[in-house]
């Protein structure tokens, strides 16, 4: 297989915003495009969209080629959208990993997009529902915020998990997208007693426990190994990537706190990429609710089952602890665009080992990361593995 | 047996008959009082929800059986912000997952009867079918307590 870089990336400004689908496309775009001088559209082979709801959030289908359209790209090898809810993102780079990986592409675009706010928040938290199955859990109001509250409910309850840990998560979250111009909270500054006042969302989860609905896209440019060092002098580069899936239904869930899907997959991603937890330096993981990403530290290996509380509470995913979880501000501080998040995360990435960041959140020296995102009920863990020497 | 205000989040059409699904006798059942999904004769599976094909075999010859009416509380949570489509009006309302018996199954169901903080993990529920005002039935969970 030919090695894959990740050699630029954009960001669109992320929020509650003025902005349609397709202008968020554009913006994506632009911020790409004037990133990379040296690359112009039409050395572009392929696009691939990383999309989770624009049927019901934009009324629009068929968005790849209307994608291509808006940023004058016209692919002549792969042109589709991806979509894995919350891991759309993540899994259109995936592909175009795959593809260029296997020779199939040189020169691929990934653009993760999604319009979230609309007058009816109703209507956007019903495509939430739809997420889960619909018709046997979704239905009886089975949206993101009751499924994660359950989560956390028995991981109190079976870990002693404590509203103060979870809380921790928030606040270090938060004060990273306080870094980052482009976070939908990057001017909201939170205070513990903000956190743990904010009203239930599902008890045991609060306002500030919850990642937000959010419009944001970004975009991110991947080559094949011989064209990498044309875009950039230090590239990203693929070293590992996994999934997996275990089940959809919520009867079907092995266990609401210990998420053995994303263990398998936090160990094959491992395995394939010749490493450890230990050597992991960035990571950007999931963290829809603060919850998640404590579950996440567990099954992600960085500390023992049932310790993520204290983890999170001891500054461990902080910069200075055992691995920097999130510094680009994470879904809590970023808002959680669903099919942006993920190449989002990449950027991050690139941006760290490229020390293009901000100091108050550069993990100086960075050569390892990886990116994480659960989707729908943690029903499927999307990974990757980057290096920042090939 | 009250009917909710609105249909909520089901197929915005109704689709339960053998006309539109091949798990019809689902909600024919329900209709007797019944929860009842299929189990796999070939290997003793039983799926949650009812299903046309094994999943763990592929064979499509499954019958159906009946599940316990009671339950316990496994997990749960409320809706307080929000809500989807059709229940913007019902913040409070508390679902959660059932332990259907000594079956092991846990299916995940809206909990009438008590509030949240009137409910705990292992507290016991009854299965309360229930008709929607376009004629359909669907199932919810009263609490015992
Ligand atoms: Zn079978």
């Amino acid at each position: 297989m030919r090695k894959v870089a990740l050699v630029a990336g954009g960001m669109a400004t992320w929020g509650i915003r003025p902005a349609t689908w397709s202008d968020l496309v554009q913006e994506a775009g632009t911020a790409l495009f004037s990133s990379v001088p040296n690359l112009e559209a039409k050395d572009v082979d392929s696009l691939f969209v990383g999309a989770a709801q624009p049927e019901r959030l934009a009324f629009q289908s068929h968005v790849a080629p209307m994608a291509a359209e808006l940023l004058g790209i016209r692919p002549t090898r792969f042109i589709r959208r991806v979509e894995l809810a919350c891991a759309s993102g993540q899994s259109a780079i995936h592909d175009a990993y795959a593809a260029i990986a296997a020779g199939l592409s040189d020169v691929a675009v990934v653009l993760g997009v999604e319009k979230m706010n609309l007058p009816s928040m109703a209507e956007a938290t019903t495509s939430m529902a739809n997420v889960l199955d619909r018709a046997w859990d979704g239905v009886h109001g089975g949206t993101a915020p009751p499924f994660f509250a359950m989560v956390a409910q028995r991981h109190m309850q079976e870990y002693g998990t404590t509203p103060e840990q979870m809380a921790a998560v928030s606040m270090k979250n938060h004060r990273f997208a306080n870094t980052n111009p482009t976070a939908q909270f990057y001017s909201k500054t939170f205070t513990l007693e903000k956190l743990l006042g904010s009203p239930f969302v599902s008890p045991p989860l609060r306002l500030g426990d919850c990642s937000s609905m959010t419009d944001g896209s970004a975009a991110v440019l991947l080559v094949g190994e011989e064209l990498a060092r044309k875009y950039t002098d230090t590239p990203a580069w693929i070293a590992a990537t996994s999934q997996y899936s275990d089940f959809h239904n919520l009867a079907n869930m092995p266990s609401l706190t210990h998420w053995v899907g994303l263990e398998k997959a936090a160990q094959d991603l491992y395995r394939r990429g010749r490493t450890s937890p230990s050597n992991v330096q960035v990571a950007e993981v999931h963290d829809c609710f603060t919850i998640s990403e404590i579950i996440e530290y567990e099954e992600l290996g960085f500390c023992a089952k049932g310790k993520g509380g204290a983890f999170a509470a001891d500054g461990q995913g902080d910069l200075g602890g055992k691995v920097v979880v999130n510094p680009r501000g994470g879904l809590l501080g970023c808002g959680h665009p669903l099919g942006a998040t993920g190449v989002g995360q990449a950027v991050e990435v690139l941006h760290q080992f490229q020390s293009k960041v901000p100091e108050k959140r550069l993990v100086s020296g960075a050569r390892e990361a990886l990116t994480h995102n659960l989707s729908g009920s943690a029903n499927a863990h999307t990974l990757t593995l980057y290096r920042r020497e090939n | 047996m009250s009917a909710p205000s609105t249909p909520f989040l089901l197929d915005f059409f109704p689709q339960e008959d053998a006309k539109f699904t091949r798990v019809a006798p689902f909600f024919t059942h329900l209709r007797e009082g019944r929860l009842t999904t299929t189990k796999c004769p070939a290997d003793g599976s039983v799926h949650w929800p009812p299903r046309v094909s094994c999943p763990t075999c592929h064979r499509d010859q499954l019958t159906w059986i009946d599940l316990p009416k009671e339950g316990r509380i496994y997990a749960f949570s409320a809706l307080y912000l929000g809500l989807p489509l059709g229940m913007e009006k019902e913040a409070g309302a508390v679902v959660g997952l059932v332990e259907l018996g000594d079956t092991g199954l846990r299916i995940f169901s809206r909990i009438v009867g008590k509030k949240y903080e009137e409910l705990k993990i292992g507290d016991p529920v009854r299965l309360d079918p229930f008709p929607l005002p376009d004629g359909r039935v669907f199932y919810r969970f009263m609490s015992k307590v």
